[in-house]
């Protein structure tokens, strides 16, 4: 009952589909408050997908998304949109205006939000950038940053508005472990500093250890294990354990079947 | 056969209906966010608008007047071969003006931009879209409409009607500059026939053509650009389709208003 008190986020039944192809089924889950809860599942597992529906960037299919006691998928589009001011969103691969410098960036949505005086959001896009630890590199643009800048960069405009949930789209992907491990630290700082609810989605393991107070494994739609991390690796469930001791997928042991799978369409 | 050929009008009669409606959402987009925006304070991103002036007109300016002043040597020749025949070279003056003001310089220009500006505009949204840039706009609660179609559409709407005015003198110095030299014709007698020949009206329509031009160029980027889907490949085939279809909706267009300021 308590937790059910406290959940700032709660995924009922969520499904998702692109045409007739489904790619979540039936997924549900609760975030705490001030958590950080990562969802962990393999390439082409419906991750950014979840996350896409959590934003509002998707319409599920079927299911609800609650946001702090109220339904997200039921508003129309004013609502979402002041929900939206309190979520922050980085995403996989970063998506920053390539056309504004890294500051301007950052500034936008105080810009388009709010009526500060152009200097106090200046100021305001400094100080987030930072945070971030790229208060030198405000005046670059995107394509001169690093990957892992970049991605910083990226949170430091999804924290612009000052969120209450922030959603993490494979944050250390694409990033040598050193780095990961320094947005691994970024995110748990922001986390700490903010009381800040953090979904972030993964699929290195590295950083289940680093960051994760709750882990949810995703795998072809559906919620296969959640709890916290320790619990969550010492689950029976064969493709939990495969994916936390780095199994290969099993080979097509039949071989008419394989023969069959390739050469029909 | 006769299934697969109902299930294929099926789609093609759904594309059209989504076609359809994704252009109209654009166009009362555009109006809405055009008109609305600045009327409850949202402002109008002028500053964007602005850049976009800059790199429509001022960029095309050199190619315009390059292209233009040729055009308007060769119909000055083209014409005094002809006219010759009936002993009426004077009237190459009546000729490259009207010419020129009505349909040449509005088009040309038109046609330009459209290969420079329209695919350019195609391009920078589907890149924007590629690179989940059109989603993070979203998320942060920004239209894209408002953000980056309405800056484009007011650039383009001022750009092409000045890139046809500067068309319009120079094609008009061309022919003059062809005609005083190799057709030897006095430059005074030139000028007071081109001012005889030309009336204010023929300005007009070259210009409201012009407007309309703009339009088409500006909506069918825009909408080629939120029709990609996937990767870089599907950015430059919309860019290509982007140019082919903004010439057809201009020579479209310019058929419409030459029919209908026909007898005028
Ligand atoms: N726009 C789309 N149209 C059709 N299918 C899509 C689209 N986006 C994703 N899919 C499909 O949905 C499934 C899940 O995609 P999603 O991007 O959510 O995976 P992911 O878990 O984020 O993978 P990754 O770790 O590689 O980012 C994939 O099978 C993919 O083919
Ligand atoms: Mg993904």
């Amino acid at each position: 009952m308590t937790q059910q008190a406290d959940a700032i986020i709660e995924v009922d039944g969520l499904s998702a589909r692109y045409g007739a192809h489904t790619v979540l089924d039936g997924v549900s889950f609760r975030v705490r408050r001030g958590e950080i809860f990562v969802i962990l599942g393999g390439s082409g597992s419906g991750k950014s997908t979840l996350l896409r529906n959590l934003v509002g960037l998707m319409r599920p299919a079927a299911g609800r998304i609650v946001l702090n006691s109220q339904d997200f998928t039921a508003m129309d589009e004013a609502e979402r949109l002041a929900v939206r001011k309190k979520m922050g969103m980085c995403f996989q691969g970063s998506a920053l205006l390539n056309s504004m410098t890294v500051l301007d960036n950052v500034a936008l949505p105080l810009r388009e939000h709010t009526r500060l005086k152009s200097s106090t959001i200046d100021i305001m896009a400094r100080i987030k950038l930072e945070l971030v630890g790229l208060g030198r590199f405000g005046r670059y643009y995107p394509p001169e940053l690093s990957g892992g800048m970049r991605k910083r960069a990226g949170v430091a405009r999804a924290m612009a508005m000052d969120p209450e949930i922030i959603c993490y789209d494979e944050p250390s992907a694409g990033l040598d472990p050193v780095v990961a491990a320094g947005v691994d630290k970024l995110i748990r700082k922001m986390q700490q500093t903010f009381h800040l609810t953090s979904v972030v989605v993964t699929h290195e393991l590295a950083s289940v250890d680093l960051i994760a107070d709750t882990v949810c494994v995703l795998h072809d739609g559906q919620v296969l294990a959640i709890g916290p991390p320790d619990e969550v690796k010492r689950s029976s469930h064969p493709y939990v354990q495969q994916f936390f001791s780095r199994q290969p997928e099993a080979e097509v042991s039949d071989n008419n079947e394989y023969i069959r799978s390739i050469t029909q369409l | 056969m006769l299934t697969s050929a109902a299930g294929a009008t099926g789609r093609w009669t759904l594309k059209t209906i989504h076609a359809v409606l994704a252009v109209c959402r654009l166009v009362t987009g555009t109006f809405y966010w055009m008109i609305a925006a600045p009327l409850t304070g949202q402002g109008l991103r002028a500053r964007s608008t602005l850049d976009h002036y800059v790199d429509y007109a001022a960029r095309s300016l050199p190619v315009v007047a390059l292209i233009s002043f040729l055009i308007g040597a060769i119909m000055a020749m083209q014409s005094s071969y002809q006219l010759a025949r009936f002993g009426a070279v004077q009237f190459v003056a009546h000729l490259v003006g009207i010419a020129a003001l009505r349909e040449l310089a509005p088009l040309m220009a038109a046609i330009l931009l459209a290969g420079r500006s329209g695919s350019a505009i195609t391009a920078e949204i589907g890149a924007m879209k590629v690179s989940e840039e059109l989603d993070a706009l979203e998320v942060m609660g920004i239209n894209s409409i408002k953000f980056l179609v309405v800056p484009k559409f007011l650039a383009m709407v001022l750009a092409l009607p000045s890139l046809t005015a500067a068309a319009m003198v120079i094609m008009i110095a061309g022919g003059f500059a062809l005609s005083v030299t190799a057709l030897q014709m006095d430059p005074w007698n030139y000028l007071a026939q081109t001012a005889s020949a030309l009336h204010i009206r023929d300005f007009a329509t070259g210009m409201v053509k012009s407007v309309f031009f703009a339009v088409a160029i500006c909506w069918v980027g825009v909408y080629r650009g939120f029709q990609v889907e996937g990767g870089a490949e599907s950015v430059g085939k919309q860019t290509t389709s982007s140019v082919v279809t903004a010439i057809f909706f201009i020579i479209l267009i310019d058929l419409v208003f030459t029919a209908l300021f026909f007898s005028m």
